[in-house]
């Protein structure tokens, strides 16, 4: 009789266990990734979502995410094109917002980003505001101060004005024979602009160089004679190029023609990628940039990895969604999703309250600290093309 | 309907009248690449109207519409002087001028805590006429199909009316048109004022569903999807115009979006095979007079 007992309840706890497993299998916790998958900035779309999908893949060998009810869901991973179109990138998100999806992790451009936070409601749980109720939280657009447009939208990218500033206080501390700064914009990207007008030209003076210049091009120009012959007559020490791989490699390229002569040069963040190496690795030697990605710890050779298992590479934008969605698993069983058909509103307004309500994350180079307006503070360090990859020249933390 | 679907209606709306735009100059046998300009014209007028003076919609749409049919007609007049590849040249140098008079257009004011208006390169942010004033998507897509409607109706009952023929003479053959007593000063310099009308409304409208807005969004690609729509859908009626708009904008953008660049290069094709084997749009007067008999409404009289 014992034996028969022990029996049915262990085959009463296998059953419970199938239908536990069953329901874990069932439970899944859809969030959708979109960027610029097409046209110049494509590799952006393409690193952003092979981040997700190897940070999803980890997330579910791992067990999944921790559900509202104790159940585990697994993680699904879309991934829509945006072309890097303001329009289309409403449109993608407001086919996202009615489907599955309980978050969504993008655009790659901020010309995307800002109107896109316009359309989502401004104030959570403003009834008189039809605008979109639904979270984003941001792992590339990077032009400053977009998450203020809506309190439905987070963001986890650098603060560029804190980068620049301390980068350039740095290039003036170790080389104080530097006087000058001669600048170079891609005028027409609203990064690009945002952060030479914004950014590195006041940070520069602010660190004591003289600012000489500027020249402009736009982001598909082909020919820069010009604008590299005033650089070369302006004859400064530093010259600070705010522009994406890109250009930047037909302005280095052009450069390197003309012997222009420099002590140091500085580039924009977004140019701290493989692209910049794969297309003028020999132009760039020495050019500095601020980055808060770099594969120095164990989290960040794995993302790296990762990454490259699903065809793409972890640089400082990309990096940032695999941060996304880990502080996302966090939120997600911190709130209590559910992560059931008729919760999804609910969950993605958890969501937003957990993201809203976070003071501080973990990230791959170190803690990361959130602002009230949905901004993040992340580590940094500045890196400097040698040959095929960037090292690590100096981390401000230390 | 869903939130998206009713998102989708918008921009179909949108973009047909931006096509309609297009489709009443080309009835004059003229192309005008300077769409994107009146576009633009239209946008960031009622933006700052609404944002700046808060308007109403309604009006601030009107006026943005004036505004740009000003500037068209001040087109239209060297426009009679050049044909062909010419015009095609200089409307879009006219729309390269508009757009870079944006890019360096400056105007904000402190509004509350925030300053808003245009900020040359930046942009213009918070348009959020709709929104603010509890607007639903499905709304806004009533409203947008509502002028859309509109304009449908009018240039549909102008193809009818003595003012089509005079419009569809003049692209036909303009010394014809000429030899029977057509002004074709008048006719041609109306059609790029209508045009700029309705291309100043659509630009209106689009500012206030994007909420933002910048000079790159009025390049030369979406003066190209102007006059593609009804270069596409054929001259024969409206219609074309409002298919060839839902077609690009729902199936291959859309529908297709998981097909990434590939999607681009099927435009441009698209184009070419109509452009060859079906040089009068996929709605051609022969195709409608098909229609018609099809569906048993008679012979189209005016096809």
């Amino acid at each position: 009789m014992k034996h028969q007992i022990m029996f049915v309840a262990a085959a009463a706890l296998a059953f419970a266990g199938t239908q536990s497993a069953a329901v874990s299998a069932d439970r899944e916790v859809h969030v959708a990734g979109f960027g610029a998958k097409s046209g110049v900035v494509r590799s952006f779309g393409v690193n952003t979502e092979a981040v997700m999908r190897a940070a999803a893949e980890k997330i579910n060998n791992e067990g999944g995410i921790k559900l509202g009810d104790g159940t585990k869901g697994k993680v699904v991973v879309t991934f829509y094109d945006d072309r890097c179109k303001a329009e289309e990138g409403i449109s993608v998100v407001r086919r996202i917002a009615s489907g599955k999806a309980v978050v969504a992790i993008g655009p790659t451009c901020s010309n995307v980003a800002e109107p896109l936070f316009g359309v989502l409601q401004k104030r959570a749980g403003d009834a008189s505001d039809t605008g979109l109720q639904f979270p984003i939280f941001t792992d590339t657009a990077i032009k400053g101060g977009l998450a203020k447009i809506s309190e439905w939208a987070f963001r986890n990218v650098p603060n560029e004005s804190q980068m620049y500033q301390s980068l350039f206080k740095w290039v003036k501390k170790e080389n104080p024979g530097f006087k000058s700064v001669f600048g170079g914009v891609e005028e027409d990207f609203a990064h690009s602009r945002f952060t030479w007008y914004k950014v590195m030209e006041t940070r520069a003076q602010e660190a004591g160089f003289k600012v000489l210049g500027r020249v402009k091009w736009l982001l598909n120009d082909t020919n820069f004679t010009t604008q590299v012959r005033q650089m070369k007559k302006a004859k400064a020490d530093v010259i600070a190029i705010s522009s994406h791989p890109f250009t930047l490699c037909g302005v280095l390229k052009e450069m390197k023609r003309q012997r222009v002569k420099y002590k140091q040069l500085i580039g924009l963040t977004s140019s701290s990628s493989l692209e910049t190496l794969r297309g003028c690795s020999k132009q760039a030697k020495g050019i500095i940039i601020p980055t808060s990605f770099a594969p120095v710890t164990a989290a960040a050779k794995e993302a790296a990895a990762g990454a490259a298992k699903f065809n793409g590479s972890a640089d400082l934008h990309s990096a940032a969604a695999w941060e996304n969605m880990f502080i996302l698993k966090g939120v997600i069983e911190k709130t209590g999703v559910m992560a059931k058909g008729d919760t999804v509103q609910a969950d993605r307004r958890k969501i937003r309250d957990g993201l809203a309500a976070l003071k501080s994350t973990g990230g791959l180079i170190g803690g990361i600290q959130r602002t009230k307006e949905g901004e993040a503070v992340k580590p940094y360090v500045y890196v400097h093309a040698q040959g095929k990859e960037w090292k690590i020249l100096h981390d401000p933390r230390k | 309907m869903d939130d998206f679907t009713w998102g989708m209606v918008q921009i179909v709306g949108v973009h047909t009248i931006l096509g309609l735009s297009a489709y009443v100059i080309l009835l004059t046998g003229q192309v005008s690449m300077a769409q994107a300009g009146f576009v633009a014209i239209g946008a960031y007028v009622a933006g700052m109207l609404t944002v700046l003076a808060e308007w109403h919609i309604i009006p601030a749409m009107v006026t943005g519409g004036l505004a740009a049919s000003v500037l068209a007609c001040i087109v239209g007049f060297p426009a009679l002087r050049i044909r062909g590849l010419m015009l095609v040249v200089a409307t879009i140098a006219f729309g390269e001028f508009v757009r870079l008079f944006w890019f360096n257009f400056d105007y904000r004011i402190a509004k509350g805590d925030i300053v808003v208006g245009p900020e040359g390169g930046e942009g213009f942010k918070q348009i959020r006429f709709f929104p603010e004033n509890g607007w639903t998507t499905q709304d806004v897509a009533v409203f947008v199909w509502v002028v859309a409607a509109i304009i449908l109706a009018t240039l549909w009952w102008m193809d009818r009316s003595r003012a089509g023929k005079v419009l569809r003479a003049v692209g036909e053959d303009e010394m014809a048109a000429q030899s029977v007593g057509i002004n074709l000063t008048v006719v041609k310099v109306a059609a790029f004022t209508a045009g700029g009308f309705i291309a100043g409304i659509a630009g209106a409208i689009y500012a206030h569903y994007t909420t933002h807005i910048e000079h790159l969004n009025f390049d030369i690609l979406m003066a190209t999807f102007a006059i593609a729509y009804p270069i596409l859908g054929g001259l024969a009626n409206v219609w074309g115009t409002l298919f060839a708009a839902f077609f690009i904008q729902v199936i291959v953008i859309e529908v297709l979006r998981d097909l990434g660049d590939v999607r681009n290069l099927m435009f441009g094709a698209l184009i070419i095979l109509v452009m060859n084997f079906l040089p009068h749009g996929l709605f051609s007067a022969k195709v409608v007079r098909k229609l018609k008999e099809w569906m048993g409404i008679g012979k189209m009289s005016d096809a």
